[in-house]
């Protein structure tokens, strides 16, 4: 991988999904270009004394001239207000390409299953659209992400227009409070995990909190997944 | 609360292992000192294996202000800043 190395950035574009998550766009300065794998993230610069904070690049990294990064407002801590405050043409100094959460080159399995909870979609969306698009990945790819309502999900077009293009993609929505016209999973991911046959011959991605994690990974590996097979992002 | 030190050239790092929580910024920054251990938390490899300004990075970036960086020369707190 390429190691990581200081970048300035200009804010180019701001796009509110709902209340609680945006897409930001930078536009890289100098250095112009980011060599970086699908699943990669970036290390923030958010004050003036040097604090940092780490977001999941969502852009593919066909497109090496800018970023994007999905931003969930709800914690509202030093990275949300230090993005927020941020006006159109802003720069910013970040650190890239950071992480290991990627999809490796000689996986030898058969399937790929990404499970994702809030923000969690971030690299994921990324690694899916880049298999799918860029590598013509023709293994079966799956993801599962869990949400609460349906005002919060996002991409769906995105999401459908995948599912159109490339048979071999599956998109479960998981929805923890779901209104009654909800035809799809209900719960957490961890329970639409623990009644599907789940695919013993399939790497696993997962990304979301700590809690999420090590729920999941319990559920894959009772199910009868190698742990060498569970890849995962941890996010707080 | 137990933290991992090992001695030094100009900055000395260390983990503050209750601190830690495995987001593994540290060890994608400045490799050749940080790593994860079988826990899944960082440790100190070693205080020569990247340059302070990479060390700084890499403790800056820890979303928890786990990692402390000292100036043995002065003997202060670089990061996280005091006061």
């Amino acid at each position: 991988m390429v190691p990581p190395q200081k970048y300035t950035a200009r804010l180019e574009e701001k796009v509110q999904h709902n209340d609680k998550f945006a897409q930001y766009s930078f536009e890289l300065l100098e250095p112009h270009r980011l060599e970086f794998q699908a699943g990669q993230y970036v290390s923030i610069k958010v004050s003036e004394q040097g604090e940092r904070r780490a977001y999941s690049i969502c852009s593919t990294p066909d497109n090496n001239h800018q970023f994007d990064l999905l931003i969930d407002s709800t914690p509202g801590g030093l990275g949300v207000q230090f993005l927020q405050s941020l006006e159109f043409g802003s720069e910013i100094e970040v650190l890239a390409p950071m992480g290991q959460l990627v999809v490796p080159e000689n996986l030898m399995v058969e399937e790929l299953v990404f499970v994702a909870t809030g923000a969690g979609i971030a690299p994921f969306k990324s690694m899916i659209e880049d298999q799918l698009r860029n590598k013509q990945d023709q293994r079966q790819i799956t993801l599962h992400w869990g949400m609460r309502q349906p005002k919060s999900l996002l991409w769906l077009e995105e999401w459908q227009e995948l599912v159109e293009a490339f048979p071999n993609f599956h998109f479960h929505p998981v929805l923890s409070k779901a209104p009654e016209a909800w035809t799809l999973c209900r719960g957490r991911v961890t329970d639409c995990l623990s009644i599907h046959q789940l695919p013993t011959s399939a790497a696993y991605f997962l990304c979301g909190s700590k809690a999420m994690i090590e729920d999941t990974t319990n559920v894959l590996t009772q199910k009868g997944v190698s742990k060498e097979l569970i890849l995962l992002e941890k996010f707080y | 609360m137990s933290t991992q030190t090992k001695q030094i050239g100009k900055y000395k790092v260390e983990v503050i292992r209750d601190k830690c929580i495995s987001a593994a910024s540290c060890a994608a920054i400045a490799p050749k000192v940080f790593e994860m251990d079988e826990e899944d938390l960082a440790i100190v490899i070693s205080q020569d294996g990247n340059d302070d300004e990479t060390k700084l990075l890499a403790a800056q970036s820890c979303p928890t202000m786990a990692v402390i960086v000292t100036d043995t020369e002065t003997n202060k707190q670089v990061w996280p800043p005091q006061g």
